[in-house]
């Protein structure tokens, strides 16, 4: 443990890229062929889990952060520490990993090799940007996670993949390169302020968000530089336009990592930087990023009740998912931000789980058209039976994940200080995701079998069953019991919430607490 | 009796200069008497001298050495840190030829004895202390690329190559010399020491003189580094000159003639000289023009190309618009660690295309590397690596190349260049993954058969691959023994100023 400790956040984010290496040397020197380089993959992902679960004890624990000089010339450190927020983005990103190598073990079939140390590297990167605490360190992780992702949708993906991996690499680089100007910037205005020049996040937060070091107008450009380059990520209205190309040419592993882990590093970045470090700017640009949030929570929605492609379908919820998420960040409440924070985590459980569904179906007809569906539940009960309970935690069904969170969001966008309207506009996605993911099931998996290629499709098989199955009892556990997750990540919120609205939270009426939404009680 | 020096102290300070002529010269000799089956031990000779030349160059780095030969030749960081580039960037290119010139029986002692004499040039350019000495270091090496763009005699390409490379060199050196000749005129010196003295006392016979000089300076200059619209030889020389020798071009003689930008505009003509606000303000309003228009020109442009030899060229006028930058911050520091970031990956990238198109260059356009990746995959990846740094993504020395400079930039006050610096780092990126689609993400319809890669290849390419990683990564040390302006000390230090002295 004395070792563990200190060093467990520099392992969990080097690890990975050992087990790459690792598998390179097996297959070289020791001939290791194919499976057993999945084994390989699959055992390290596992390792990794495993020792990112003592997280859930030592988060905000000093003794786990690590703090080493890195680039004194420039002022960067090599910082790394996990706090409430990051917590279970961490968690998150190792439990899907191993997940993600498993739906993949018979699918992709060309250059495993490449296939597995891409999806290793790309481990390293995301923990790498939830545990940064260094704005350059971050910013390195952040873009390190573009290339194995470029790679996984251009090597491995559908018919376009090509352009939807340029489109999904120059989408996010356009925006991360404003951020490290407005980096770089702010870097100079706080050390000119306090003679401390530093990009330590932490330090940065204390000092800006709370201070008039930063005035209403650097703000403001500041806090866009940011935004755009997470909103690019989230993405919203009107930046979302390469999510559905690369998630429907991705590979259905790759599908799954972007849906669970990638796009929460936009959101995860909102909460981070542009909250605690613009509060006066995130108030002033609140009512817009409301606007854009509800269209595309709507827009997302109406456009995934069209697709003909089950695919495309879920790529669309996401845009609309997402929006709640930043709904919830930009109300400027203890309910909304917590909302936002278990939306991630429920978006990535569910939408992850239903990217693998449609793998599922895709392994077994090489098609992914709704029409070419029907009547599912007869020739696959189980998978039918599961594939139900994903969509409706993904839909919002009270005891399953979803509707922990968008309910918090919707709690804490109504008690904000925007127009009610808003609140009442983003209702109705919860009724339209109902919409469309429901009708998409009645075509897909209720009703006769009218393709006759369908009559004969094989059921889940253990492997199969043995990928979903974590994700469904999360999303049971997630939504009967959230505040198993929720405590532990109060106190980082409250504290971003405390910076952005300086207002005291009112006092709470005693029979309804208000991160206690009941359920354990 | 103290110890008596053999040679007067101020020979100390040209080491590596001689240690570099000598080899030049040996590899002559080695060249007539050796028999002609054996061309590599010319490229062996090199590289023994040009080791001797970093060995004196580590040797200087802590000395204090005063202006030697009557303030000709200046021992400072600035030297020495660019001596290291140059010395680094002349070992890889040995390295990268030495296969090739074997291939296409090209007599190599000829090409390694003018490489040893560009080098010369390059050192002599990196120290100089006089506009004289900067002249004389610039010939040097503009005359033997000039020889060395054209080496493939027979081919008519690198003949059109070197032709445009030599009319439009000459041209440009008459600019500089013309702008020397005017700032003598107007200081009545050509030491660096002394023309910032007459500045400083206003004893300029003539304000518009100096002007007019300075700006020729800067138009030869821009020439040599190749800026917008500064740049239009660029490429046709780049595509026609051998590929070892345009990796050499695009690396050394770019470096060479940055080491000269800061010498003589960041250090001589700096506003921090009494009466030299109104100059310095004009050069800064130009060169903040060049590196705007070298960005937005080179990347552009480059995005059209579809011979990798030509994008690279173009992404060269870019990246020279970049380390502008630099100079306009007034920060040498940043200038001479974006230029060895740029060597290394540059260096890289152009190993990789001469090992791709083989003899005589045949396969340079982007359709050659068609579906290569799987094939020749450890050339794929490296060149990969390289096309990720030129690009400016993170664990690369291409990053924090950028990342320094940007960063100096922000801090001089040039927000609006840096921003449209960084977005076009954005749009550079789409280029550079374009050899990366090729080669990874398209299938191969004709043929393939994998090149040779010999060890000289191998050293080259784990050299630049070693050091693209170690920069981007671990830069600590390198930019500490620059003693990089760090914003901490939070009055802006005043630019490194010349060392004085020794001047009679």
């Amino acid at each position: 443990m004395d070792f563990l400790k200190p060093n467990l956040l520099l392992l969990l984010t080097l690890l990975p890229t050992v087990a790459a290496v690792l598998l390179i040397l097996a297959q070289k020197f020791a001939g290791a062929g194919e499976e057993g380089m999945r084994r390989i993959a699959l055992g390290s992902t596992v390792v990794i889990f495993l020792l990112s679960l003592p997280l859930i004890g030592w988060y905000d624990d000093p003794a786990l952060t690590m703090n080493l000089p890195w680039i004194d010339a420039i002022g960067a450190r090599f910082h790394l520490g996990v706090d409430g927020m990051s917590l279970w983005l961490v968690l998150l990103t190792t439990l899907t990993m191993p997940i993600a190598v498993l739906s993949g073990w018979t699918s992709v079939e060309k250059r495993v090799r490449e296939y597995l140390v891409f999806m290793l590297l790309l481990e390293t990167g995301m923990i790498g940007v939830f545990v940064s605490m260094d704005m350059i360190l971050f910013y390195l992780f952040w873009e390190v996670v573009l290339v194995p992702m470029y790679f996984l949708i251009g090597v491995w993906g559908g018919e376009r993949r090509i352009y939807a991996a340029v489109k999904f690499f120059l989408y996010t680089v356009v925006g991360s390169l404003l951020m490290l100007a407005a980096m770089i910037s702010l870097y100079f205005i706080h050390g000119k302020a306090t003679g401390n020049y530093t990009f330590d996040i932490v330090v940065l937060t204390k000092a800006l968000g709370s201070s008039s070091i930063l005035t209403l107008e650097t703000q403001k450009w500041l806090f866009l530089a940011f935004a755009l380059a997470f909103m690019i990520k989230v993405p919203l209205f009107p930046l979302h336009t390469w999510l559905p190309d690369a998630h429907v040419e991705a590979p259905t592993a790759g599908s799954v990592i972007l849906a669970a882990v990638l796009l929460k590093m936009g959101t995860y970045g909102l909460m981070r930087f542009n909250l605690p470090l613009f509060p006066e700017a995130s108030h002033y640009y609140a009512t817009p990023i409301f606007v854009l949030a509800v269209i595309g929570i709507v827009y997302g929605a109406l456009v995934a009740m069209v697709q003909p492609d089950v695919k495309k379908l879920v790529a669309y919820s996401s845009v609309s998912h997402l929006g709640f998420v930043v709904l919830g960040i930009f109300s400027f409440t203890d309910k909304g931000l917590e909302g936002a924070l278990y939306q991630m985590l429920n978006h990535g459980v569910s939408t992850g789980a239903l990217f693998l569904f449609i793998g599922f179906i895709y392994e077994r007809r090489h098609t992914r058209q709704i029409s070419e569906f029907g009547g599912l539940a007869t020739p696959m009960p189980v998978y039918s039976t599961l594939f139900v309970i994903t969509c409706l935690a993904s839909a919002g069904l009270p005891l399953l994940n979803g509707f922990v969170g968008e309910f918090l969001i919707l709690l804490g966008a109504f008690f904000s200080t925007q127009h009610v309207a808003f609140t009442a506009i983003a209702a109705t996605g919860m009724i339209l995701s109902a919409v469309y993911l429901l009708w998409m099931l009645q075509r897909v998996v209720f009703g006769e079998v009218t393709n006759p290629k369908n009559a004969k499709l094989q059921d889940l098989n253990t492997r199969e069953l043995v990928v979903i199955a974590p994700l469904i009892i999360l999303m049971v556990v997630m939504g009967v019991a959230p505040n198993l997750f929720l405590d532990r990540s109060h106190k980082a919120v409250e504290e971003v919430r405390k910076v952005v609205d300086k207002t005291p939270a009112a006092p709470a009426p005693v029979e309804s607490q208000p991160t206690h939404l009941g359920a354990t009680h | 009796m103290p110890y008596q020096a053999p040679l007067p102290r101020e020979y100390y300070a040209l080491m590596p200069e001689i240690a570099v002529s000598i080899t030049g010269i040996v590899i002559m000799m080695y060249d007539a008497f050796a028999p002609k089956g054996s061309r590599r031990g010319a490229g062996y000779i090199a590289l023994a001298g040009l080791v001797a030349a970093g060995v004196s160059v580590a040797y200087l780095w802590n000395e204090s050495i005063p202006p030697a030969f009557s303030g000709m030749l200046l021992t400072d960081k600035l030297r020495l840190f660019f001596d290291a580039i140059f010395i680094l960037v002349a070992g890889v290119s040995v390295l990268m030829a030495m296969q090739p010139l074997d291939d296409e029986r090209l007599p190599a002692g000829e090409y390694f004895t003018l490489l040893m004499f560009a080098t010369v040039g390059m050192l002599l350019m990196g120290g100089a202390g006089d506009l004289a000495m900067l002249f004389l270091g610039l010939e040097t090496l503009s005359i033997t690329t000039y020889v060395m763009a054209g080496y493939r005699r027979g081919d008519l390409r690198c003949n059109e190559s070197a032709l445009k490379y030599f009319i439009l060199g000459s041209f440009s050196t008459g600019f500089l010399l013309y702008g020397i000749a005017l700032t003598y005129g107007a200081t009545k010196s050509t030491n660096f020491l002394k023309i910032q003295q007459a500045i400083a006392s206003g004893q300029i016979t003539y304000e518009p003189l100096l002007t007019i000089g300075v700006a020729m300076i800067l138009i030869g200059l821009c020439f040599k580094v190749a800026t917008a619209p500064f740049h239009v030889w660029t490429p046709d020389v780049y595509e026609g000159a051998p590929t070892m020798v345009t990796g050499f071009m695009a690396a050394g003689p770019k470096a060479a003639a940055f080491a000269i930008f800061a010498r003589v505009f960041v250090q001589v003509f700096s506003p921090d000289v009494p009466n030299a606000a109104n100059l310095a303000a004009t050069w800064t309003d130009a060169v903040a023009l060049i590196a705007v228009l070298s960005m937005i020109v080179g990347n552009v442009i480059a995005i059209q190309q579809t011979n990798i030899k030509r994008m690279l060229a173009y992404s060269s006028i870019a990246h020279a618009g970049y380390a502008l930058v630099g100079v306009l911050a007034r920060d040498w520091q940043s200038v001479a660690f974006y230029m060895l970031t740029y060597a290394v990956m540059n260096l890289g990238a152009f190993t990789i295309v001469t090992i791709l198109a083989r003899q005589g260059d045949e396969k340079t356009e982007l359709d050659d590397y068609a579906g290569i990746g799987f094939h020749s995959m450890g050339l794929s990846v490296v060149l990969m690596i390289f096309m990720l740094s030129l690009g400016g993504i993170p664990l690369t020395a291409g990053f924090m190349g950028k990342l320094v400079i940007f960063k100096q930039g922000w801090q001089a006050g040039f927000h609006e260049v840096v921003i449209i610096g960084v977005l076009n780092s954005a749009v550079s990126l789409y280029y550079y993954l374009r050899p990366l689609v090729v080669m990874f993400f398209k299938e191969r319809e004709t043929p393939y058969v994998p090149p040779k890669v010999t060890a000289p290849f191998y050293a080259a390419l784990a050299i630049s691959v070693i050091a693209v990683f170690y920069l981007g990564m671990f830069p600590n040390r390198t930019l500490n023994a620059l003693e990089m302006n760090n914003a901490s000390k939070d009055a802006k230090a005043p630019a490194a100023a010349l060392p004085a002295g020794g001047v009679r």
